[in-house]
């Protein structure tokens, strides 16, 4: 089998497949995976995600993870939809499988749209899924802004499970920004407090990316440290409730992504968390905006009022 | 699993060809890596088919990258490899059980376990890394990434569940100018050495190939005491060898 990774499959293209002879019509590329490319298809009129693989292996080592989470997740809708290889018009062959489809944006992208005020359950629903790929005998490995997907309503999917690996193992794909050994705060070894520490680095990404990226480039490989990450969990107002729960992540305190949960939603609902305030130095013209809309509002609730349609008097 | 990495900017220019040593180390068991350091505007185009071939000749990859890259890919290069290496051995393997040529033959739905097996070899089998390092002129502003990347590789290679040591080399040897020096000897826990690769006076002389049959003939040294040891059943030390 060759490798896939000059294969690219244009718009409109059949790939049957070898084995089961299921028919997938290409629609799109969805994106770049580390163990090959996922596209968009259309199989019986419905819309699915199908991943080709570079190396069978790789692939397969990534289905058994997925299996392992579908024993777990028996109620769900199934993840992983079939599995199959295809032959390539130039005699190539290729590992692939196909998933459900998951609309959504990836999460940084979607909090941009949305607001930051979706973070908090966002969080909590990512480490809601976390803990059910734990509780398979799984740590996530690659956690990172991309392979979160969002969906409607702060629904929370992971994508792109190459790094997933059996507890106790090594990690088998990790990002260097997220990884707990590059920020000499423990092993590589695949356990729950790995994608807890990798889970806190990327709400640190998300509010505070500049001054991660900068600690990254600019401190010495033997001067990182937890201590160094944990300073930038007090600052910004999204990440301040949870900056208690952030540096217990970072330090590997907590035992398991249920335990980490439960923390998280105990600030959720514990009154701790209160709407993100924007910082005016940097949002001067979300201040104008909401004035604008301000405006708005008030002609509006005039207009209504004079239509008679509100009763006057109203605050 | 034997390893060989050699992280270079340049083409060799002593001695025996190291496209030679590559294809003596093959021979030997030993699989070799290769990974061109370069930096931004920097250009090693002639080494480039040099390092191709000498990675082509002992059955491992080769990559041109820049020091900010080059911890993440000594890693991945190591992990694919082990997982090749396994690869091999279990399509071996299967030829004979299920007549199958390799793990791609089979049907998606009976890969799983095969792959399951391949995944625990893979973490528990048995592994030496040997870094051998060109400290050459060029490579000299350099080397703090390559000591990092020294460092990340037995991070990574202390999580997994099976014996893992690295050894680390560096050439041209400084007092004739031919050879290698061995500046850490099989070991697979670095956290004491403050200073991997030492600070040296350096001499123009690239020599890859004599550098690589040193590090070859370290191997079968270390497998031949390994051996012997075995022999004495564990009862006499190692004095009586």
């Amino acid at each position: 089998m060759k490798t896939s990774s000059e294969l690219r499959l244009a718009p409109g293209s059949v790939v049957t497949g070898k084995w089961k002879g299921g028919r997938y019509r290409v629609e799109r590329l969805l994106g770049e995976g580390a163990n090959g490319r996922v596209y968009l298809v259309e199989h019986g009129r419905r819309l699915y995600a199908m991943k080709v693989g570079g190396d069978a292996v790789d692939l397969q080592s990534e289905i058994n993870a997925l299996r392992a989470l579908a024993a777990r997740r028996r109620r769900a809708e199934p993840f992983l939809v079939a599995v199959d290889d295809f032959v390539h018009r130039d005699g190539s062959e290729h590992p692939f499988y196909i998933m459900r489809y998951v609309r959504g944006r990836a999460l940084h992208e979607y909090l941009q749209r949305e607001g930051a005020d979706w973070f908090p359950l966002v969080g909590y629903n990512l480490l809601g899924r976390l803990a059910e790929l734990h509780e398979a005998g799984f740590a996530f490995g690659d956690l990172k802004r991309e392979n979160v997907l969002v969906g409607d309503y702060g629904r929370v999917e992971l994508v792109d499970y190459g790094g997933a690996t059996a507890f106790g193992k090594s990690v088998r794909q990790f990002t260097e920004l997220y990884d707990r050994g590059y920020w000499n705060a423990g092993s590589r070894t695949a356990e729950p407090g790995y994608d807890l520490f990798s889970f806190a680095v990327l709400c640190l990404h998300l509010f505070e990316g500049r001054r991660l990226l900068q600690l990254s480039q600019t401190l010495l490989p033997q001067n990182r440290s937890p201590a160094e990450l944990i300073r930038l969990t007090e600052s910004h107002p999204a990440l301040k409730p949870f900056a208690g729960w952030l540096q217990r992540a970072l330090r590997g305190e907590f035992a398991s992504a249920r335990e980490a949960a439960a923390a998280w939603q105990r600030i959720l609902y514990g009154g701790i968390a209160k709407p993100v305030r924007r910082r005016s130095s940097s949002a001067g013209w979300a201040a104008g905006l909401f004035a604008c809309t301000m405006l708005a509002l008030a002609a509006t609730i005039l207009w209504l009022m004079t239509e008679g349609v509100l009763p006057a008097g109203l605050p | 699993m034997k390893q060989l990495l050699l992280i270079t900017d340049g083409c060799s220019n002593v001695g025996v060809s190291p496209v030679i040593a590559a294809a003596h180390a093959k021979a030997e068991g030993i699989t070799v890596n290769v990974i061109g350091v370069v930096e931004r505007g920097e250009s090693i185009s002639s080494a480039e088919i040099e390092i191709e071939e000498i990675a082509r000749a002992g059955g491992g990859m080769s990559r041109i990258v820049n020091p900010r890259q080059l911890s993440q890919t000594v890693q991945m290069m190591t992990r694919k490899t082990v997982v090749t290496t396994i690869q091999q051995a279990v399509n071996r393997e299967l030829r004979q059980v299920f007549g199958a040529e390799s793990v791609e033959a089979l049907p998606p739905d009976r890969r799983g376990e095969v792959v399951r097996v391949i995944d625990e070899l893979g973490e528990s089998a048995p592994l030496k890394v040997a870094l051998l390092i060109d400290a050459s002129g060029s490579m000299r502003p350099k080397l703090p990434a390559v000591e990092e990347a020294i460092r990340d590789l037995v991070l990574s290679l202390q999580a997994r569940s099976g014996k893992s040591e690295i050894a680390v080399f560096h050439f041209p040897d400084s007092e004739d100018g031919e050879g290698c020096v061995c500046d850490l000897d099989w070991t697979d826990n670095i956290a004491g050495v403050k200073r991997i690769l030492p600070k040296l006076e350096m001499r123009g002389t690239t020599p890859t190939g004599p550098a690589m049959m040193q590090v070859i003939d370290f191997f079968r040294r270390g497998d031949y005491g390994r051996t012997n040891r075995g022999e004495t059943d564990g009862m006499m030390g190692e004095d009586v060898v």
